[in-house]
């Protein structure tokens, strides 16, 4: 009796051994659609962005698929929530790849999340398509052949951002209010080297977590160190409150910002004390460019609720551009090798809002300029014209 | 009924035919589901076969020592990491780095039980939630250690340098539950898990009975870490990379309710828990947005309703069936 | 010499002001569990909830702000209350333990709730007072809002203390937290009594999370953090005593300002929970509370 049950427990462990798992195929390409994924934080304290740049992907996408989609293939986006938490980015990404299949992963908002998924999306080769970070993350990365990125580095830009503060504003002694994580770290080492560049003061360093809903200790920080000028590093709601908490004190330094926060909302959130900040952008802003303003028209009235987001909007757009205009180079055999052969053939290309994309053989760097901006009264200024940075990748 | 010959009968922890049917049927289920299910749902079993772990670890501290913890995730968070170090920063294989992340739950365990002798009730809630909370804000900022925000990666699961793949891991954890799981069941049918019970039902009379509390308290508080610890382990190897945002509060009453709505001071209800609430919010998912109602209402649906829980809800149903037609 | 005395006083005077909204919040749970020995961890979303209705009634509908904050606290008055007489009450036989769970339950349900009515954006919660405008003494400055708060925050408290101590209702939520069974006896309508207590508790809560929302920005999540440390403060006051949880929030408030401008701002959260533990291992029952015995 022992012996029987030794015998079948020990046949069932030899049998689960010996099984294996089938092999995927080529996936997400079917004869009708394309399709294609990302992970967003739809809902928590990045909410806003995702919402923006998710909205603005979908009703893009809905545009292109109205017209006929590219070469007789409508593409479908599936959209998963992170709540900008990257273990639930991890997770989400497993899903698109294992469960969904889809053909490519288009961005993925968050330096920390990209960071997280980095190896998976690597390892298993997929086509990824502007993650929404840190672009310098990517030099010296190894096995770049599936990613093309057409986003800017924040350590190039904190650098072109402090100079400009320092040689065209007169800014002495710089403070950096920063998001303790790699989008954060990584716009305060590009600060680092603006302050080296334009031999300036860096004042003090002060960081927030994205949980903290209190930044009075951290305002008051800032205003100790005595700094002119103040630069963010920050989320939507969190830069919105260190200014406010800023002006309670009675503290009006410089405010100089990244794109991240480029959208009227921060005039919402943040009151009178968002006017005139001065911040950077990788794409024609509304308002400064006739075709970026014909497709915010065209987005909004696809879908109403993107008048609130216009920035993080058209940014979706953007992201997507290249790779729509990849799918159309490479005709109507669709396979990954195809693709990237059709981004490495774009040279300075012109979307309808991005603008100068080029990739190559041995460039994944899509775009490596910026230019800067002002606000003022709720409308962008455009200060400069493009600010060229070298190309990493 | 069955009458019982041999002390050995009352001992067994599986009975009878039906008992070994029951029991074969299910590991021929566990063995086969790889060939049966798609590759996706592998990870899902594997992360079921984690809370398990974590779930069977919490009810031995809540619901047979009546120690009601709202921090759990620390000690989860502490064997992750310190498997993580371990794993990463001292090279110690993968075997060694779970046990290490184990055994460095239970110390801090250990630390909590202490103050947990004079504090009851409320007290104890509000101590363990403070823990809870306190070793997220330390992973959080001290960078060094933990990796911060930026997080923490592992290396790969790998038995003799052949890289695990997913169906593996999930026969790896799923055989590291069940042997947590059967040794649980030992325990608590043991001396030690009489006395569990007896300092919950009512502390001052086992003491007087000659249950040392301090010494069962703790030890309900170190084992309890030990499974916590291990099944943070596992967690960290599933994921491949560790981030203190995975241990918040949040989690801590995610780990509770499965417990709860499971059936406290019940193995079987400890499972089925962690079976439940692992995989309803990944069927849930397409509703986003309705999740945490939809999961709060099932929380205060079945308190209110059973509140032994599920598996209380599932011995009624086998007492009717047994006294029936009575 | 000047200089460091007036940023210490600065330090100190932010610190009351966010303390005072700490007590607030502090209060609310204190309240509850005095009467009813429940920790109430829906209190946060609770707080949310109401929040967001004072935020509806105020845009959507656009009442002037008294009479919006007054709704926004009789609607989650009774949300508390429903849910007492719902859930609470009815699941009785259920341990201390369950009814914990059944709270925390419904904080996921009313988070739930407010994500689908409002969404997760951020939103600004129109107020009355401004936090430009400051006043100054010497070197200390001062938001017009921060004395606002304060000034609402002691004047909810000291109303609380009248009606807890110098009413007869008071008087008799005072017999019911100590012994529900003879004032039952005593021919007291406990059931009525502590549906009050809970109304009190959700629209005391409500009243800190739009005193909070100037500062915080309003969205479905804001009042995870300060119900954590009102928590703190109840605990380091002592968890069954109001002047306990006054003064514990205010005392936090400092400590917290104090510690963020001369020690660190990264681990100022982290304080807050190292002395919960603290005071639990030292003294359990808090700075004002009494102690918990036990009847064997």
């Amino acid at each position: 009796m022992r012996l029987a049950r030794i015998g079948v427990i020990l046949s069932l462990l030899v049998l689960a051994a010996t099984a294996t798992v089938a092999q995927p195929q080529e996936r997400g390409v079917t004869d009708t659609e394309i399709v294609i994924g990302s992970s967003q934080p739809l809902s928590g304290p990045a909410a806003f962005w995702g919402q923006g740049v998710g909205g603005g992907m979908d009703a893009y996408l809905k545009v292109i698929n109205d017209q006929g989609g590219i070469n007789g293939r409508k593409i479908r986006l599936i959209l998963r929530d992170d709540g900008y938490l990257p273990p639930r980015a991890v997770a989400n990404v497993r899903e698109l790849v294992e469960r969904e299949r889809v053909f490519a992963i288009v961005s993925l908002i968050g330096s920390a999340n990209t960071f997280a998924v980095r190896d998976y999306v690597i390892e298993n080769q997929l086509l990824w398509i502007t993650p929404t970070a840190d672009a310098n993350m990517w030099a010296g990365f190894k096995d770049k052949k599936y990613l093309f990125v057409a986003y800017p580095g924040y350590v190039d830009e904190g650098r072109i951002l402090t100079v400009y503060g320092a040689r065209q504003m007169g800014a002495k002694s710089v403070a950096v209010f920063y998001q303790n994580d790699l989008y954060g770290q990584k716009g305060l080492v590009g600060v680092k080297r603006g302050v080296a560049e334009a031999r300036i003061k860096l004042a003090t360093a002060v960081s927030y977590e994205v949980t903290d809903r209190d930044v009075s200790a951290h305002a008051l920080k800032l205003r100790q160190s005595g700094a002119d000028t103040v630069i963010l590093y920050a989320l939507p709601t969190a830069g919105a409150l260190i200014v406010r908490e800023m002006a309670k004190i009675g503290y009006t330094p410089k405010l100089l910002s990244s794109f991240t926060l480029a959208d009227p909302i921060m005039f919402q959130l943040a009151g009178e004390a968002w006017n005139g900040v001065t911040l950077t952008a990788f794409f024609p802003v509304p308002g400064t460019d006739a075709k970026v303003d014909a497709m915010l028209e065209t987005l909004i009235k696809t879908n109403p609720q993107l008048r609130a987001s216009p920035f993080n909007a058209l940014a979706g757009v953007a992201f997507l551009e290249p790779f729509v205009e990849a799918l159309r180079r490479t005709g109507p055999n669709v396979t990954k090798d195809g693709v990237v052969r059709a981004f490495e053939s774009l040279r300075n290309w012109d979307g309808e809002v991005i603008r100068g994309v080029t990739f190559g053989a041995n460039r994944r760097q899509g775009i490596n300029r910026i230019y800067i901006v002002r606000s003022e009264g709720g409308q962008y200024k455009k200060l400069t014209d493009w600010i060229e940075y070298p190309v990493g990748f | 009924m069955e009458l019982r010959q041999r002390y050995e009968e009352d001992l067994t922890l599986v009975r009878g035919v039906l008992g070994w049917s029951a029991l074969l049927a299910l590991l021929a289920f566990l063995a086969l589901l790889p060939a049966l299910a798609p590759g996706y749902f592998l990870y899902t079993a594997s992360l079921v076969a984690v809370h398990v772990v974590i779930a069977v670890g919490l009810n031995l501290l809540v619901g047979y020592t009546g120690q009601i913890s709202l921090g759990h995730a620390g000690f989860v968070a502490v064997g992750a990491y310190a498997a993580g170090v371990l794993a990463t920063r001292l090279h110690v294989p993968w075997p060694g780095a779970m046990l290490g992340g184990g055994i460095a739950a239970a110390f801090f365990g250990f630390l909590v039980g202490i103050p947990a002798l004079r504090l009851t009730g409320p007290y104890l809630t509000i101590a363990t939630l403070g823990f809870g909370i306190a070793v997220n804000q330390v992973l959080t900022n001290w960078e060094q250690l933990s990796g911060g925000r930026t997080g923490l990666f592992l290396p790969k699961l790998a038995i003799a340098g052949v890289r695990l793949r997913d169906h593996h891991i999930y026969y790896l954890f799923a055989g590291l539950a069940a042997a947590l799981v059967w040794i649980a069941t030992n325990l608590v049918r043991s001396h030690v898990g009489r006395a569990f019970v007896a300092i919950r039902d009512s502390d001052i009379a086992a003491e007087v009975m000659g249950v040392n509390l301090t010494v069962y308290k703790t030890l309900a508080f170190a084992v309890s870490a030990f499974y916590a610890g291990i099944g943070g382990a596992m967690l960290a190897y599933l994921l491949g990379y560790l981030e203190p945002q995975l241990f918040t509060l949040f989690e801590s009453i995610y780990y509770f309710s499965m417990i709860v709505i499971g059936g406290l001071g019940t193995i079987p209800g400890s499972i089925l828990g962690a079976i439940l609430l692992t995989i309803l919010p990944q069927q849930l998912a397409g509703l986003k947005q309705y999740l945490p109602l939809v999961y709060g209402a099932t929380i205060v649906l079945v308190m209110a309703v059973e509140p032994l829980g599920i598996y209380g809800r599932w011995l009624r149903i086998k007492l009717w069936f047994k006294t029936w037609p009575f | 010499m000047v200089q460091d005395m007036a940023l210490l006083v600065q330090y100190v005077v932010v610190g009351l002001a966010v303390g005072s909204l700490y007590a607030l919040v502090a209060l609310g749970i204190v309240l509850l569990y005095r009467t009813s020995r429940i920790l109430n961890f829906a209190h946060g979303d609770l707080a949310t909830f109401g929040t967001f209705i004072a935020f509806a009634l105020l845009t959507a509908w656009r009442w002037p702000f008294a009479a919006a904050s007054l709704g926004s606290l009789l609607t989650t008055a009774v949300v508390g209350a429903a849910f007492f007489f719902l859930v609470i009450r009815p699941a009785k036989e259920s341990t201390l333990l369950g009814k914990i769970v059944i709270t925390l339950g419904l904080a996921l349900v009313l988070q739930g709730a407010t994500v689908i009515l409002w969404g997760t954006g951020t939103k600004i919660l129109p107020f009355p007072l401004s936090d430009i405008k400051v006043y100054r003494l010497g070197q200390v400055v001062v938001s017009q809002i921060s004395v606002g708060s304060f000034a609402v925050g002691l004047a909810l408290m000291g109303a609380l203390y009248v009606l807890v101590q110098h009413t007869r209702v008071g008087l008799a939520m005072r017999a019911v937290s100590q012994d529900t069974v003879a004032a039952q006896v005593l021919g007291i309508p406990v059931k009525q009594i502590f549906a009050l207590t809970w109304g009190l508790a959700s629209a005391l809560g409500a009243a800190a999370g739009i005193l909070l929302a100037p500062a915080t920005l309003l969205d479905p999540y804001m009042m995870l953090d300060p119900f954590l440390k009102g928590f703190a403060a109840a605990v380091l006051g002592g968890i069954d005593s109001m002047p306990g949880a006054a003064v514990g929030g205010l005392l936090l408030g400092v400590l917290e300002a104090l510690f963020g401008g001369y020690v660190s701002v990264k681990f100022k959260t982290t304080l807050a929970f190292l002395i919960i533990i603290a005071v639990l291992v030292v003294r359990p029952e808090g700075l004002l509370g009494r102690e918990y015995k036990r009847r064997v």
